[in-house]
């Protein structure tokens, strides 16, 4: 009986022990959460979307990271960020803790709210296929 | 037949030659004797060089200038002794003896007398040493303000940023009262050039002067060329040993030299690393715990790294630094700051800068400070260091 539970406990540790994976994993991840399949058409709308519902600084994800995920952006601070799109990027999207961090922050910054794992999964599987 | 000029060797001789050529001499116009030494003419125009940029530059120019003005002032203080050496190594009228301002000599030239002096007048003899006296203390007023407000050269390890800034007064009281003697200096060639009627000025470019019988008879000396060098030699060394050990003395005040690595790889990921000491330890615990809304935007943490790094900034908060950024921007302010954009000494610090600089691409925003100051995360902010992104990119 003690194996049933310490193998489900196992399986949410480890990637978020080893910090390490990949876009497909995280398209994986969060499409299980949300409970169905992601969808980059729809991460694409919601990326250059102007939500306007969070921080007056910050409407869009595209206020920093323009409408080009392979194209280098700006922090408000003036500090380059790097593309988002792992193409571009090949540092994209293998840090679960690091996207992790960022969907909290800017999720609140742009929306005034966390986003769902929809939405972690569709705007994932949008960068990953640029 | 008249010689044009004496040769060269004639302050050797030339007291004894003159005296034999005197009827020659009357007769002839324009017979001329070195007076100036091609060193103490060189010095001359040198000095005037130095004096001038570091005037120029002291008074007029923005701190991107400093680096000049130190080379100009510098530069001034060693043209200085060396001319000190030669005024006692070097020929007849470069020596300090046929110059020095005895009180007697000075009351004679004032009342007319003491016949014509081929080299400096007592009077111009007591300019040269306030000359001296200045350029000196000039220098080191300005090494003790680069060592304590920048902690940078030979004097940071005995100067505090207040003690170095109260040398600030002194090196301006000091520069101005330079200024009003290089205008004495002026008057003074002028006048004396109408009394005595001759070009003083042309001498210093020549080196020549005309002769006259009844000039003040000066004591002839001899130059001692390589004496002179090797006295040279030994006070360049003396102090280029005294720099390096003096500047290698720990410095009080130092900001902390380390940035934690945490630190700066967490806050440095949308800003500058900001160094702990420039805001107070009073800003660092009320910014740490508000990360949620952080001039605008999310930069939420997580409690224990939140509570890990506002320890760290706190730790070498401004209170621990002596640096000019720490004194003049984070302390002694009402309540303690929270954008250092918006302190009066950092908006004081940048108001000649044109808005257009910051929104430039190369800058993006008044809050990255590396994008000029190249050792922003030093917490020195010097001005040897500044490098302003070159205006093409700048529209």
């Amino acid at each position: 009986m003690k194996y049933l539970l310490i193998v489900p406990a196992l399986l949410i540790a480890t990637p978020a022990l080893a910090q390490s994976t990949s876009p497909s994993d995280l398209i994986q991840r969060y499409s299980a959460e949300a409970g169905r399949a992601a969808d980059a058409g729809r991460g694409k709308s919601f990326f250059l979307a102007n939500h306007g519902s969070g921080k007056p600084d910050t409407p869009s994800c595209t206020t920093c990271h323009t409408k080009n995920p392979r194209s280098a952006g700006k922090a408000r601070t003036g500090k380059t960020i790097d593309p988002l799109a792992p193409s571009a990027n090949g540092a994209r999207l293998t840090d679960l803790a690091k996207v992790e961090k960022w969907f909290r922050r800017n999720c609140d910054s742009v929306l005034g709210r966390s986003c769902t794992a929809g939405e972690k999964a569709d705007v994932v599987a949008w960068l990953a296929s640029q | 037949m008249v010689p044009e000029r004496f040769a060269e060797d004639a302050d050797r001789t030339g007291h004894i030659m003159l005296q034999k050529n005197t009827e020659q001499t009357r007769e002839g116009q324009g017979l001329t004797v070195p007076v100036w030494d091609i060193w103490v003419r060189l010095f001359h125009w040198l000095l005037l060089a130095c004096v001038a940029t570091a005037t120029v530059t002291g008074f007029f120019a923005d701190a991107t200038w400093l680096r000049l003005h130190i080379a100009g002032g510098l530069g001034a203080a060693g043209l200085v002794l060396a001319r000190i050496v030669w005024g006692f190594t070097g020929p007849t009228h470069a020596r300090f003896k046929d110059f020095f301002p005895r009180p007697s000599a000075v009351m004679e030239h004032l009342r007319g007398g003491g016949g014509r002096h081929r080299g400096h007048n007592p009077l111009g003899g007591a300019m040269v040493f306030a000359f001296f006296l200045a350029i000196l203390f000039l220098a080191a007023t300005g090494l003790a303000i680069l060592g304590g407000a920048f902690k940078t050269g030979p004097l940071a390890f005995a100067f505090t940023f207040q003690s170095g800034h109260a040398m600030e007064e002194v090196h301006e009281l000091i520069a101005l009262a330079l200024l009003v003697m290089i205008g004495l200096h002026v008057a003074g060639v002028v006048l004396e050039s109408f009394r005595s009627r001759e070009n003083l000025a042309r001498g210093m470019v020549t080196g020549e002067k005309e002769w006259r019988a009844d000039d003040h008879q000066p004591r002839i000396a001899r130059p001692r060329g390589l004496a002179a060098a090797a006295a040279i030699a030994a006070v360049g060394a003396v102090l280029i040993l005294a720099n390096t050990g003096l500047s290698a003395r720990p410095v009080p005040g130092m900001p902390v030299a380390n940035l934690d690595p945490t630190y700066a790889q967490e806050c440095g990921d949308c800003h500058t690393v900001y160094h702990p000491s420039l805001l107070p330890a009073a800003s660092w615990r009320a910014l740490m715990p508000r990360l949620a809304d952080h001039f605008g935007e999310n930069a939420s943490l997580g409690p224990e790294l939140t509570a890990e790094l506002e320890a760290y900034l706190v730790a070498h908060a401004a209170e621990t630094a002596d640096t000019k950024a720490a004194n003049r921007m984070a302390r002694g302010l009402d309540a303690p700051p929270l954008a250092m954009t918006e302190t009066p000494f950092w908006k004081h610090q940048h108001e000649d800068l044109a808005k257009a600089l910051f929104a430039s691409d190369a800058v993006g925003s008044a809050s990255n400070c590396a994008a000029c100051h190249l050792d922003a995360e030093t917490g020195l902010f010097s001005p040897l260091s500044i490098s302003i992104p070159k205006q093409e990119t700048i529209r």
